[in-house]
């Protein structure tokens, strides 16, 4: 029972954890935006390189595949009133820009 | 080295009862440090699916086997339930899935469960589906039972230490650990996954990419843990809030193939 219950304050607090806000100014992280529907708009499926993606947008976090596919991350920091996004790229083994999706 | 199983077995089976007569005789190639599964805790499994089959009342269990090692051949894989008197054949359809029926002896001696492949080459689960859906559609009742009967048949195959959190001796086995609100009981489609939306009515939320792969957007390395009962099939894997309860059973999980 005493586990029970530490795990519960443990499981609260890291609720606690979770990173607030940004303000407005901050600086953006590695694989962050500003935008995920203006970076979304920028990019076209079915053509659209991982370059010009990396030239559009820096570098995101990459989950490859062991079928040459590749998913690429970025995301949308919570600013003040604004929830995170999130912007999900999905590349075919040609390199080319294949799906995308606004979360 | 494959080892070709002695006379025993078939002398057990017939000996058998009536109840194995209807399986097709099969015969197996042990190997060495095959994968197994207590026999004991899948029917436990399947006690537990009926017990809470109202969370999908049209459903029906079987348990699947799948691939966890690139190479890993699927097809003609043999099943047997084995103890030290009898052994008797599983069914395993062209899906790799199969059933498993109640008996003392094979209770009474501990049996396992064991194809005849090597430890490490394959991981399995419970299979729980409504008639009726489009193959890329889910019912989150069958997943959350599935992670229930799952979690009670200990299927799960060497998660990390701490995969669990240091909570891991407490759920473990436990089927309660479906409920928590973030859990990790990794699903796996039937092809690689781009999204996962939940579907409730006119309510519908398309899950964060960290609920797919195995949470790989967060974790990079984890494709690359060794533990991973997920590595051949990283990209068809994904998590489901099983615990969050204002999605009902009836909640609909749309898969979207790459």
């Amino acid at each position: 029972m005493k586990a029970i219950l530490a795990a519960t304050a443990l499981l609260a607090g890291c609720a606690l954890l979770q990173p607030p806000p940004k303000p407005a100014n901050a600086p953006l992280g590695p694989g962050e935006i500003l935008s995920a529907r203006t970076a979304e708009s920028a990019l076209t499926t079915g053509r659209s390189t991982k370059a010009d993606v990396r030239a559009a947008l820096g570098e995101g976090t990459v989950v490859s595949f062991d079928s040459g596919y590749e998913v690429w991350v970025y995301r949308q920091p919570a600013v003040e009133k604004a929830p995170a996004a999130e912007l999900v790229l999905l590349f075919e083994r040609s390199g080319i820009l294949s799906k995308t999706r606004v979360r | 080295m494959k080892l070709r199983r002695t006379s025993f077995f078939s002398v057990t089976l017939l000996v058998s009862t009536v109840a194995f007569a209807q399986h097709d005789a099969v015969v197996i190639t042990a190997v060495r440090d095959p994968v197994k599964k207590s026999y004991k805790k899948m029917v436990d499994g399947a006690k537990l699916f009926e017990e809470r089959r109202h969370l999908a009342p049209a459903a029906s269990l079987r348990f699947k086997l799948i691939p966890r090692k690139d190479g890993t051949p699927m097809d003609g894989v043999a099943l047997e339930v084995a103890a030290d008197s009898l052994a008797i054949p599983l069914k395993v359809g062209p899906d790799r899935t199969f059933t498993l029926e109640r008996n003392q002896v094979a209770l009474k001696e501990n049996a396992q469960v064991m194809p005849n492949r090597k430890a490490g080459t394959m991981t399995w689960r419970a299979d729980v589906r409504t008639p009726g859906l489009p193959p890329n559609v889910r019912r989150l009742g069958d997943l959350r039972l599935e992670c229930e009967v799952g979690m009670k048949s200990d299927l799960i195959s060497r998660y990390p230490a701490g995969f669990f959190g240091w909570l891991e001796e407490l759920f473990r086995g436990n089927p309660a650990y479906c409920h928590r609100d973030k859990n990790r009981y990794l699903f796996f489609a039937d092809r690689p996954i781009f999204s996962v939306t939940l579907v409730d009515g006119s309510r519908r939320e398309v899950l964060p990419v960290d609920m797919l792969y195995a949470g790989a957007s967060r974790d990079p390395k984890w494709k690359q843990d060794k533990y991973c009962d997920c590595e051949v099939l990283f990209d068809r894997t994904y998590f489901v809030p099983l615990g969050d309860t204002t999605w009902p059973d009836d909640t609909l999980v749309v898969l979207e193939y790459m």
